[in-house]
């Protein structure tokens, strides 16, 4: 699908349901504060509820639990905002993947859909599949104009390396807003909040989680992997790295530490969600974007981000 | 993976439905251009090798694929979908080749490692990542950047947040319930059952790698210190 086509179908009410991922919510907290301040700024309400859990889908591709069972379980967190008549957004690309994933499955498949209903209907619940869900990228990209008139400190100067992921371009091709192989909406947006754009070469390769391969191959397949990507990424000397899933965050973030206590070289990217990037830019309070949550710091970065806010200072009187 | 020859299969996909939940379709239209195993990350580190498994597919090798440690090294990233001429969704049919290769017994020792933190925590509090840090590494990492003890509820506190993510008790019985009734707690003890009996499929984890370097300069200690932190 052309950008165009996603972009006219992507609608962007003033109140979208937030889907709170886990990781972003218990390893890296500043992504669900970050994304609620940017877009009240906005004039955009996110809405979170008590009764969304885990997607769910996780574990079914990590294979601890059947299709049949994980599809009523993601259906019931996706009724959750169908009960509020919200659209959900996601910030994770594994929630996106299988949110998304699930429901095609079930309403391209109505008996599929029907069983998991009467399921649901035990627990008071029904999937309807009325409601869009959308991933991060499509409905920042489609702000992109309103958050350029918006910033209040500039990116200018600051040097950003994008990391997209996997799940949402390359298992979307179809329907992503994006290409698979040379993307450029990230970089869009950082350069319309006035950021450059530091480019290397393994920018579309995986972050190295291969969702269960940190787990069950960590040592001959996941870090090896990782380590690739950084040596790449490390040459064009970003100031910070970019990416639009916690899982992602959560690797090249915390395998970096792992690296560095291994003695396998320094490395010191700080990896930043493209939510609290954009909660940067737009003003939003350092603490509540959470950079303490991270294992690789944040203090250069913000040193040289400031210092370049005071010379914009000077220059602009 | 030693290929041996049969007849390509006909009717394939039709069978092959079954066998994945209808969820793969199209492998009979694999063209064996090899473009997915060209850019594959786990195929440039091991003898893995994506069209290779759709051959011995449509060979008729599937036991062999089904029984193969190569069925385990796939990383999900979709990358030969989205360069793969014929638009095969090969990640899907993995994750569907290892729940038949779980029905013949194999890969429970794997499952078994990732249901252990995530499937519990999710049965637990509603969430498959827990609040606690089990590398001690990052956690000293975390409280010297944020100048707190390094634990994420202190995080969370600083700013402004609720120490952990509330889930409803409507949530957690909701969720529990559909576990129960589909079957997914069943699998969970199996998994359990499963892998305390017999140790038959060991190809090397983490663990026994801190055997193998444990020496005068302890490099792999970090692991030590995630095993401590779970167990404590
Ligand atoms: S890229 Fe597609 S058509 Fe080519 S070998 Fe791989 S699966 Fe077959
Ligand atoms: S999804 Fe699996 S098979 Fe496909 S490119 Fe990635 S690692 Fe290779």
């Amino acid at each position: 699908m052309a950008r165009q086509q996603v972009l006219e179908k992507t609608k962007v009410s003033d109140r979208i349901f937030l889907f709170q991922p886990c990781v972003g919510s218990n390893k890296y907290p500043g992504l669900i504060t970050s994304a609620t301040e940017f877009f009240r700024k906005l004039g955009i309400e996110l809405v979170t509820s008590d009764d969304q859990t885990c997607c769910g889908g996780f574990l079914t591709f990590t294979n601890v639990a059947q299709p049949t069972s994980t599809m009523p379980a993601v259906a019931r967190n996706i009724a959750v905002a169908e009960e509020m008549g919200l659209d959900i957004l996601t910030l994770c690309n594994g929630c996106h993947t299988f949110l998304t994933e699930f429901s095609h499955f079930m309403n391209d498949r109505p008996p599929v859909k029907n069983v998991v209903n009467v399921i649901l209907s035990m627990i008071g619940r029904e999937y309807k599949g009325s409601q869009d869900i959308y991933h991060s990228l499509e409905i920042i990209y489609k702000l992109k104009e309103k958050i350029r008139k918006n910033v209040t400190r500039s990116l200018s100067g600051m040097r950003f390396a994008t990391h997209y992921g996997c799940h949402y371009l390359n298992g979307f091709k179809k329907t992503a807003l994006d290409d698979p192989h040379m993307p450029t909406i990230m970089e869009e947006l950082i350069e319309a909040m006035g950021g450059e754009i530091a480019e290397y070469g393994e920018n579309r390769t995986c972050c190295g989680t291969g969702l269960t391969q940190i787990i069950i191959n960590k040592e001959t397949l996941s870090l090896p992997h990782t380590k690739m990507k950084l040596d790449n990424l490390n040459a064009a000397e970003p100031d910070a790295v970019v990416v639009v899933c916690p899982y992602c965050l959560a690797q090249i973030d915390r395998m970096q530490q792992k690296l560095n206590y291994r003695g396998s070289g320094d490395y010191k990217v700080p990896v930043i969600h493209l939510v609290q990037l954009v909660g940067l830019a737009l003003g939003v309070d350092v603490v509540k974007l959470g950079f303490d949550a991270h294992a690789i710091s944040f203090k250069n970065f913000l040193r040289k981000f400031e210092s370049v806010q005071a010379k914009a200072e000077v220059v602009n009187g | 993976m030693h290929e041996t020859n049969k007849e390509w299969l006909p009717g394939f996909d039709k069978k092959f439905a079954e066998l994945t939940h209808q969820m793969v379709k199209d492998l009979e239209k694999c063209l064996q251009c090899g473009k997915c195993t060209g850019q594959c990350p786990a195929a440039k580190l091991s003898s893995y090798n994506p069209r290779e498994i759709i051959r011995d597919l449509r060979m008729g090798n599937v036991d062999k694929v089904i029984s193969s440690h190569e069925l385990w090294l796939c990383f999900f990233c979709s990358g030969c979908y989205a360069v793969c001429p014929r638009d095969i969704n090969f990640p899907f049919a993995v994750s569907m080749l290892r729940y038949a290769a779980l029905a013949q017994g194999y890969g429970w020792e794997e499952v078994k490692e990732i249901k252990d933190p995530y499937a519990q925590d999710y049965y637990n509090t509603g969430l498959s990542v827990n609040v606690n840090e089990r590398n001690l590494g990052v956690k000293k990492e975390i409280a010297k950047n944020s100048g707190t003890d390094g634990r994420i509820e202190t995080v969370r506190r600083k700013m402004g947040l609720p120490p952990k993510r509330k889930i409803s008790q409507r949530a957690m019985s909701e969720i529990r319930f559909i576990a129960d009734a589909t079957g997914m707690t069943d699998l969970f003890k199996e998994i359990d059952k499963k892998v305390a009996k017999e140790k038959s499929w060991n190809y090397g984890s983490p663990a026994d790698l801190v055997k193998v370097k444990k020496g005068p300069n302890q490099k792999f200690i970090d692991i030590e210190d995630e095993e401590k932190e779970r167990i404590s």
